[in-house]
């Protein structure tokens, strides 16, 4: 088991070293002209101002040479300051939001996170209730309405269901805005009174004892939740339905109920464990995906996750905050990874002890 | 009242499939008396399995569906019973061993809580005395270091090893009788030979009753005192185990030991084989289901389907031909 994990946390350089030069790779498509003209705000008067430029930058330097100043940065030989280099947390600044993209992504990121805490439970279990009870009730009407529940769910866009909702409970009934929070909250919030210990809105509101706060966070999570939701019912139902069914056919299930075990105990006890070996990765994969912030459903309902900034910041062609969030769901992504590796170690005994 | 232990009259099981009611079991009767050991044997396909596990209720419902009989243990009907009373006989007075030890044992619960399981659920014990007793098993059936293999999982222990735990399992409850679908199948043949040693042994020391299917007809001489022979659904001869093997009656139970290998054969000899397949039945059999396959088959096999007869005592086969003779009975 130790050595599993050790070998798993020994592979998170190698891969996160992958990450940055598959990143750093995407960035040579522009040629050293177009990558310099990010920072240009007005018109420059010759071509010998840009070349002045490209070559202070170091973007004519080879290669693998400006690869590892975005890795290291650059030590000024005088006041001996390190700028740059994303090894040490700097990944450059991000023109359209006028802030560092450290600070952007700090900033961000708890909504996320957020975000991703309150919707695990309704995205994950209740899409794994609904598949086992599906399968247990295989054919019969519970199973079929699921199914076509199902098909439902994967058809629909997340887009078209995000604006459905927000038609139907902000529009029409006005129960749930869209955003992070009212703005009569959002002044107290910044202010001095009020105390980030977590950074995450419906926390801290609650540690500051402000229910009303933390009531009007959850009203304003309440339709991004149902939308990642509804999505991600559909897959998590077909998958467990569908590997359920598959372990109620086994033998040692036969075997569990002629042992004179209940239907219950030879469904919960002796079937779900295994059936749930595959839904394990792909709630692994889930909780992934609303890490890194779900782009469309953030954008949709106007809530300031990275996902929504990232999608912005595209939209108005700042490369260099795109490609700073995108090291950093990279990193989201290998550490959630291992994570859910280890996991999985602990519920199948036999990846545990090979 | 019959003397029987287990007494199964007219079994029928049928399963839903898309291509049609498939028959599987058609009125299948026999007896099983205390502590007596009875052979099923039959080509795969031919409802031994299904017989037994309709026995025990396991058939999957549906596609699955029991159509007539009933099976008679210890004075109740075991096919009327509603499932939490047949869930008080299965493990605790009927325990049943499969065919594939690979297979059969939950791969991500320890030995221990598997064993301990019908313990606790029907010998009522809890968890420290089903622990002890379940290492108790272990060792009764030549597992080494019984008590430090309870906290392994399946995986870490071999296809022989495995079904001496499954053998352990099924009898942890002291059942009255012990169903074995075809235990030593899917084990190679040293391994084979351990298991029935074990079995005979365990049969010498605790007196179950034992069902042991298998289309090995070598592996059911060691072991049978009576044995079944069935064929399509249906029993086609049944026999002491002496009896059969010396007298085979029935054109197919011929085929099967004619279709074993004999160290006693002249050298050079061909094996046996019977042409074909068992057949596959959608509609339930009205003439003999063997008669496709069958050397001996005149008219009347075409057109009725023979029903089990006395040929000598204890010895009875359903065929409309006398295989000594050729002729008709």
């Amino acid at each position: 088991m130790t050595t599993y994990i050790i070998r798993r946390l020994l592979l998170v350089p190698v891969i996160l070293f992958g990450v940055t030069i598959l990143i750093f790779g995407m960035l040579q498509f522009l040629d050293p002209v177009e990558r310099v003209s990010m920072y240009i705000r007005d018109t420059p008067k010759s071509d010998a101002q840009i070349e002045a430029l490209i070559t202070k930058y170091g973007l004519d330097k080879p290669i693998y040479v400006q690869y590892w100043k975005w890795l290291v940065g650059d030590v000024d030989p005088i006041t001996n300051v390190r700028s740059g280099g994303i090894l040490f947390g700097d990944f450059g600044y991000s023109r359209t939001n006028s802030q560092p993209v450290a600070d952007l992504i700090k900033n961000r990121f708890p909504n996320t996170l957020d975000l991703t805490l309150w919707a695990i439970g309704p995205v994950i279990f209740v899409g794994i209730w609904l598949g086992i009870q599906a399968a247990v009730r295989h054919n019969k009407p519970f199973d079929q309405m699921a199914r076509i529940f199902s098909i439902i769910g994967t058809s629909l866009p997340t887009f078209v269901f995000g604006l459905l909702v927000l038609m139907l409970f902000y529009a029409n009934l006005g129960w749930f805005p869209p955003g992070r929070v009212s703005d009569e909250f959002s002044k107290i919030i910044s202010s001095a009174e009020f105390t980030n210990y977590t950074k995450l809105l419906s926390i801290d509101s609650l540690l500051n004892g402000r229910f009303d706060i933390f009531l009007d966070v959850m009203k304003h999570m309440v339709l991004p939740i149902l939308t990642l939701s509804y999505i991600s019912w559909a897959t998590f139902l077909r998958v467990t339905r569908s590997s359920m069914l598959e372990t109620l056919r086994m033998e040692y299930v036969t075997t569990a109920r002629a042992k004179g075990l209940s239907e219950r105990d030879v469904i919960h006890k002796h079937a779900r464990p295994n059936a749930m070996l595959p839904v394990t990765t792909l709630a692994g994969f889930s909780i992934v995906g609303l890490l890194g912030g779900v782009v469309i459903t953030e954008t949709v309902f106007n809530y300031p996750g990275i996902g929504a900034t990232a999608a912005r910041s595209a939209a108005q062609l700042d490369v260099i905050t795109v490609l700073g969030f995108t090291l950093f769901t990279g990193l989201i992504l290998v550490v959630s990874n291992v994570i859910v590796d280890v996991l999985y170690a602990f519920i199948d005994p036999r990846v545990r002890l090979s | 009242m019959s003397n029987y232990l287990l007494d199964v009259q007219g079994l029928e099981t049928t399963f839903k499939t898309p291509d049609g009611v498939l028959h599987a079991v058609n009125g299948v009767s026999f007896g099983l008396k205390e502590g007596e050991t009875l052979g099923v044997v039959g080509e795969s396909g031919c409802g031994k399995s299904v017989t037994m596990l309709s026995v025990l209720g396991l058939i999957p419902s549906p596609p699955g569906e029991i159509k007539a009989g009933k099976a008679m243990f210890f004075g109740h009907d075991l096919v009327k019973m509603t499932n939490a009373e047949i869930r008080q006989v299965r493990g605790a007075q009927i325990g049943m061993v499969f065919q594939d030890p690979m297979t059969s044992l939950n791969p991500v619960l320890t030995i221990g809580r598997q064993l301990e399981e019908p313990l606790m659920l029907h010998v009522g014990m809890n968890k420290k005395q089903a622990s002890e007793r379940a290492a108790e098993l272990l060792e009764m059936v030549g597992i080494p270091n019984a008590k430090d293999r309870l906290s392994d999982y399946p995986h870490q222990f071999s296809g022989g090893m495995r079904q001496r735990v499954m053998i352990a399992m099924a009898l942890s409850c002291s059942p009255q009788l012990l169903i074995a679908d075809e235990p030593t199948t899917a084990l190679d043949v040293t391994i084979q030979a351990q298991i029935m040693d074990l079995v005979k042994r365990l049969r010498n020391e605790l007196g179950m009753a034992i069902i042991w299917i298998s289309h090995d007809l070598g592996v059911v001489a060691g072991l049978a005192q009576r044995v079944i022979v069935m064929y399509g659904g249906l029993i086609i001869e049944e026999a002491s185990v002496n009896d059969l093997y010396a007298n085979p009656t029935h054109p197919y139970t011929i085929g099967l030991l004619g279709s074993l290998p004999r160290v006693d054969a002249k050298e050079r000899t061909k094996l046996y084989s019977i042409e074909g397949s068992p057949p596959v039945l959608y509609n339930k059999p009205t003439a003999c289901p063997f008669a496709p396959r069958c050397k001996w088959a005149m008219e009347r096999c075409w057109k009725e389907n023979p029903a089990l007869e006395t040929v000598s005592p204890e010895h009875r086969v359903a065929c409309w031909v006398d295989t000594k003779t050729g002729r008709a009975r």
